[in-house]
């Protein structure tokens, strides 16, 4: 009977889990970040600071 | 705002039980595969993350040339989000196969014509992610992307036919694949359950992805 | 002004540039000729496998010898300024696209010419019977290159590290033609008739044609702003 060679599966697997769930934390957060960081803005105030990802002249 | 977040949660939980279920077929309900043993079981894996791969850059060159056409930003951010998630997809393909390959085959990486597709489509697509990393103007890099994403759709037919008949013209056509020899009804089966639910992940990924740049464009304006 | 006059112009303008410079052409042709030293003194010493490898190492020196020189395929006119010149050229600005391919088609077949028979001199080759087929080969394969390498070129030439990032661009897109000019090249020289590799042939020139027609209708989008 061939081996079943259960360590390969699990790892394969494992890290399509690791690398999946990764990604989806990521974006996760990335989410939160952006409507926290809206939420902060005082409406009609224009920008509170410098942000980093800003490139505008005109800050 | 809400119906947004809320469509995104649904699809998320849809794509969390299409994961589960297909968890369940390929370890439960699909049989254990005759030549090659319960190994075999990884095709679950790597079956469906190469298709949908192939989804997600079909969906980049719709994009693509819709944005070229229309300009609008909807379709050039669902074109970067579906690259990223593509190309995600494509390392795992390529992650699995090399799994697969080392106890079936007895080698990490063969150049055999499948794995050397997938490779570059891999880079190629990873290119496309540098070059909208690289330009800083939005506008340009949008532009630039279209046409980088439209001209390398176009070329995997052709790294198709290249790359297999430069394989099968000199292998012996014996050469193993992993695969199994007649598809039994359990297999297919969970193969398709498999396919459906890293389809659902993929929308959800891809929705998240497009709601964080549509945010980070809304942030800078 | 018509389209052809339009393309013609730019190639004329360039091959009048190249002609009074005359500094691409040597640096290339300078470039391929230590590229076919690299290749004796690192697989040299057995003569058999080189000539085995011929055929690769001679498409290989034709695509390293082609990223330099496309790489600076747009060069003069960003360095003199002249970009915004192209930009403003009326009418549909494919004829510059058109153009550019064929000068940089020009300037790659004349090294590619002259690179084979520096090949066949330094190896002792004989490619006097190969030479009908590889007038169709050469060609058919230079085409493809430099119908996305100009347009990749234009892509990357106001981008960071572009010197980077064209060949790691260019070189994935690029495997289909690499592999069909290497196999059909290995028959030719094997003194096999084309036909036996018709089908490579055959993928050669859908892929200039697929890449000619995206460069034609994409090249525009390039050129804004």
């Amino acid at each position: 009977m061939t081996a079943d060679h259960w360590g390969f599966v699990l790892a394969a697997y494992g890290i399509a889990a690791v690398a999946l769930g990764a990604y989806w934390r990521h974006l996760c957060r990335r989410e939160q970040e952006l409507t926290e960081q809206r939420s902060h803005i005082p409406p009609g105030a224009g920008h509170p600071g410098p942000k980093p990802a800003s490139r505008s002249p005109l800050q | 705002m809400r119906g947004e977040q809320t469509v995104s949660r649904a699809l998320g939980w849809l794509a969390a039980i299409g994961l589960a279920g297909g968890l369940v077929m390929a370890f439960a309900v699909a049989p254990r595969e005759i030549t090659q043993g319960n190994v075999q079981r990884i095709m679950y894996l790597h079956v469906p993350t190469v298709l949908v791969a192939y989804l997600a850059f079909a969906v980049v060159l719709v994009a693509s040339i819709a944005y070229l056409w229309r300009r609008d930003p909807a379709a050039d951010r669902l074109a970067h989000a579906s690259a990223e998630v593509g190309v995600l997809f494509t390392g795992l393909t390529i992650c699995a196969g090399a799994i697969w390959g080392k106890p079936t085959w007895g080698t990490w990486w063969t150049w055999d014509a499948r794995l050397t597709s997938v490779a570059i489509l891999f880079v190629m697509y990873l290119g496309y992610l540098l070059l909208r990393g690289m330009i800083e103007e939005r506008e340009r890099a949008a532009r630039y992307a279209a046409v980088l994403g439209i001209v390398a759709a176009l070329d995997i037919p052709l790294v198709h036919f290249s790359v297999y008949w430069w394989r099968t013209l000199h292998q012996p056509p014996s050469l193993l694949k992993p695969g199994p020899a007649t598809m039994s009804q359990g297999i297919l089966a969970a193969l398709l359950v498999n396919i459906v639910a890293f389809a659902l992940l993929y929308v959800y990924f891809v929705a998240k992805r497009t709601a964080v740049l549509r945010r980070e464009e809304e942030a800078l304006a | 002004m018509t389209y052809a006059r339009r393309a013609w112009i730019v190639l004329w303008k360039d091959a009048v540039t190249e002609r009074r410079a005359k500094a691409t052409l040597n640096a290339l042709l300078f470039f391929s000729l230590l590229l076919l030293f690299v290749f004796q003194f690192t697989l040299g010493a057995d003569r058999e496998r080189l000539v085995a490898a011929l055929p690769g190492l001679l498409w290989l020196s034709f695509v390293l010898t082609g990223l330099v020189g496309l790489g600076r395929a747009f060069l003069v006119e960003r360095e003199n300024d002249c970009w915004d010149g192209l930009l403003l050229a009326p009418g549909d600005k494919s004829a510059i696209y058109l153009g550019k391919v064929a000068g940089n088609l020009i300037l790659m077949l004349i090294v590619e010419a002259i690179l084979l028979a520096l090949f066949a001199v330094f190896f002792n080759v004989d490619i006097g019977r190969a030479l009908p087929a590889l007038g169709l080969i050469l060609p058919l394969g230079t085409i493809g290159f430099a119908a996305v390498g100009t347009l990749f070129a234009a892509m990357t030439a106001h981008v960071r590290a572009r010197e980077v990032l064209f060949p790691v661009l260019l070189l994935p897109v690029q495997v289909p033609v690499l592999l069909g000019a290497v196999k059909a090249t290995e028959a030719a020289l094997a003194g096999e008739p084309l036909g036996a590799v018709g089908h490579w042939l055959q993928l050669l020139a859908a892929a200039d044609v697929v890449y000619l027609v995206a460069g034609l209708l994409t090249f525009d989008a390039l050129l804004e702003g």
